[in-house]
């Protein structure tokens, strides 16, 4: 591995956490939508920065840059509130016109601005390396290494300080109202962290990349995780995952590396929605399966419960009358045969003691309402699930 | 010792966009009193308590803790919010929204410690809640998310409650629980305010109460205004008797 690559991908992993941070936020205060929003509206600010330093490198155009996406946010916020519009439109309505003033003050002036609308929407992290810093004669490192260091740096110590103030306005934002945390200075807080974090980083990465990285492993951590640390925590993790394994997918295709990264976190973020173990798809989806096989289980046991004459329990009379497709009694007399609910003698269904206790808890909490008391009953009495 | 209010709400009109949605309100909690707060949907229940705890501006008027504006009295008063006004599917757990109260006491960037966790867990036994502390907060029953809610009151261990529909979606098991605990802060001296649907109850479980329908109707002990005359001019049907049983 060469020192360039190195530093490609050491850039990539910090933009991945510094962007994990307010992503995960974010997505739990459902404003995805912001970020891309964010992203896009930054440019007038960038090119005004220009016109007044006339320098590229200025840190003018990411004060500006950040500014004018905090400008954003709360224009977005105005139009929502005179209630005409959903917050959605709303942003919809104020990133194009954003980026629209960015490129005709662009174009008012194409003569001597050199600014590359694709530079600053797509980026090029290939080229990080070559824009140095340099102290006399001494190499520092790339610049971009140094701006989104500096990011990160601010970004965690935030983090670390304000970690109790961001968890309770985000979870509870009246409550953190009454208790003093005005949850305007804090979400503006955030919303600036967001902006600052987006201008830092698009240099390096372009700012579709930057939007891809706040939210896709927040989304992905969201579903894997039901603590707030540990959800950060993976957040981060898949971010940098993404960024390391995109750079050598790119590497390996001669393919471009924010495409790729991008790649991987839509790639992790799809496994994650089928196979993670509680949220995901599968999982969600074998939880109605089985619910719906123990509730027959459940009814099939009530009638039972209820006849105690013979020809109402014969297998053949069952079948008939609780009117199941095959496979559905098959499952429901095997699951209870399995967890000594029942058992058949010549064809005759009866109910074991167990099977009797459980059905007749069962009722009692049927009738009294209380759903919850069943499942945590059925996992006292069950050996096998559905 | 000398009889004080606990709140004093004078003149106050709050509107949304404009659109006065409590009009010209004026009102007195004497300290001590456990008060319903009753009026059909919309009639700004919600948004009188938010107004007292400074969470929404008011358009004109003024409120008093204790002779003093909210924003100086932040730890004398607790919140139960309506328990839709969250995100119940947030990764937390439901110890952690209880020591959510506590932040109040610890004011900005001091975190919990040792001391708001004991407290937190003393909360949750008080409520019955003990045995959840560590469940995801989407995992419990709405019953137990509006204890949850309580306990976390009960952390803050404020002098004022301010709880809006605590028992919304609680089974009659929880709902005596409930008022078990708020009969006891009143006998401990504090003051409770309660959001109230349920008509019935009120005389059973409150002794204060006010009318609230965008202007205040009437407010006062429950055995001296709770009647047909009050309630119909809340609701506008003709309410016949609540009051025998
Ligand atoms: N954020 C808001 N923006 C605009 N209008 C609002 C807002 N919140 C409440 N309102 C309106 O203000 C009025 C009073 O609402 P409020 O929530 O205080 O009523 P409530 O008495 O608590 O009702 P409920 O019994 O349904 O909880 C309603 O007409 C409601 O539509
Ligand atoms: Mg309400």
């Amino acid at each position: 591995m060469t020192s360039a690559q190195f530093e490609i991908q050491l850039i990539a992993s910090l933009v991945a956490i510094a962007c994990a941070i307010p992503g995960t936020f974010l997505v739990l205060r459902k404003m995805a939508m912001i970020s891309d929003a964010i992203s896009h509206s930054i440019l007038p600010g960038i090119v005004v920065g220009f016109f007044i330093s006339h320098n590229i490198n200025s840190p003018l155009l990411i004060v500006l840059a950040a500014l004018t996406g905090v400008i954003t946010v709360v224009l977005v916020e105005f139009i929502q509130k005179t209630g005409l519009v959903k917050e959605d439109t709303a942003i919809g309505l104020v990133f194009p016109a954003m980026f629209s003033i960015g490129v005709l003050l662009i174009a008012q002036n194409a003569n001597d601005v050199h600014l590359d609308i694709d530079a600053v929407l797509l980026g090029e992290i290939a080229f990080a390396p070559f824009d140095r810093i340099y102290w006399e004669d001494y190499d520092l490192g790339p610049k971009s290494l140094w701006v989104i260091g500096t990011i990160l740096l601010i970004t965690i110590a935030l983090l670390i300080t304000f970690f109790k103030e961001l968890k309770v306005s985000t979870f509870d934002a009246q409550l953190s109202a009454a208790l003093g945390f005005s949850p305007a200075i804090i979400h503006y807080g955030l919303m600036s962290v967001a902006s600052v974090t987006t201008v830092g980083a698009f240099d390096a990465v372009g700012a579709i990349l930057v939007v891809a990285l706040m939210i896709a492993p927040a989304a992905t951590a969201y579903l894997l995780t039901e603590d707030l640390k540990k959800m950060l925590g993976i957040s981060i993790v898949s971010g940098v995952f993404s960024a390391i394994v995109g750079y050598w997918v790119a590497n390996f295709l001669d393919a471009s590396i924010a495409g790729s990264i991008t790649t991987v976190l839509g790639v992790l973020f799809f496994i994650t929605y089928l196979f993670a173990p509680k949220k995901g798809i599968i999982a969600v989806l074998h939880r109605q399966r089985q619910q719906k096989v123990e509730v027959s289980l459940l009814t099939f046991l009530l009638h039972l419960h209820n006849h105690t004459e013979e020809n109402e329990r014969h297998l053949d009379h069952l079948q008939d009358e609780i009117n199941w497709q095959r496979g559905t009694s098959k499952r429901v007399v095997d699951l209870a045969l399995k967890n000594n609910m029942i058992t058949i003698n010549n064809q005759i269904v009866s109910l074991t003691d167990k099977g009797k206790l459980f059905t007749e808890e069962a009722i009692s909490y049927i009738i009294s309402n209380k759903k919850s008391e069943i499942e945590e009953m059925k996992s006292r009495f069950f050996l096998f699930r559905g | 010792m000398q009889e004080q209010n606990a709140i004093k709400v004078d003149d106050l009109t709050v509107a949304y966009n404009y659109k006065p949605v409590l009009w010209d309100i004026d009102l007195v909690i004497p300290e001590g009193v456990l008060m319903a707060i009753v009026g059909p949907n919309g009639a700004g229940k919600s948004t009188l308590i938010k107004s007292i705890l400074g969470i929404i501006k008011p358009l004109a008027g003024s409120v008093k803790v204790f002779g003093k504006p909210y924003q100086k009295q932040r730890d004398k008063v607790a919140y139960v919010p309506q328990k839709g006004s969250v995100d119940w599917d947030f990764p937390t757990t439901a110890l952690d929204v209880v020591m959510m109260g506590t932040y109040g006491s610890l004011g900005w960037i001091k975190r919990p410690g040792k001391k708001e966790k004991k407290a937190s867990l003393e909360a949750l036994e008080k409520v019955g809640m003990l045995p959840f502390q560590n469940r995801q907060i989407s995992q419990l029953s709405g019953g137990q998310q509006q204890r949850i809610f309580l306990a976390r009151a009960l952390v803050q261990n404020a002098s004022i409650y301010l709880m809006d529909e605590p028992f919304q979606g609680v089974d009659a098991t929880t709902e005596k629980a409930i008022i078990q605990i708020l009969k006891e802060l009143r006998k401990a001296g504090k003051t409770v305010i309660v959001v109230h649907h349920d008509l019935q109850t009120v005389p059973e479980y409150f002794d204060w109460v006010t009318f609230l329908n965008v202007k205040k109707i009437a407010t006062g002990p429950v055995k001296d205004i709770f009647n047909d005359d009050n309630l119909t001019k809340t609701y506008g049907i003709n309410y016949k008797v609540s009051m025998q049983k």
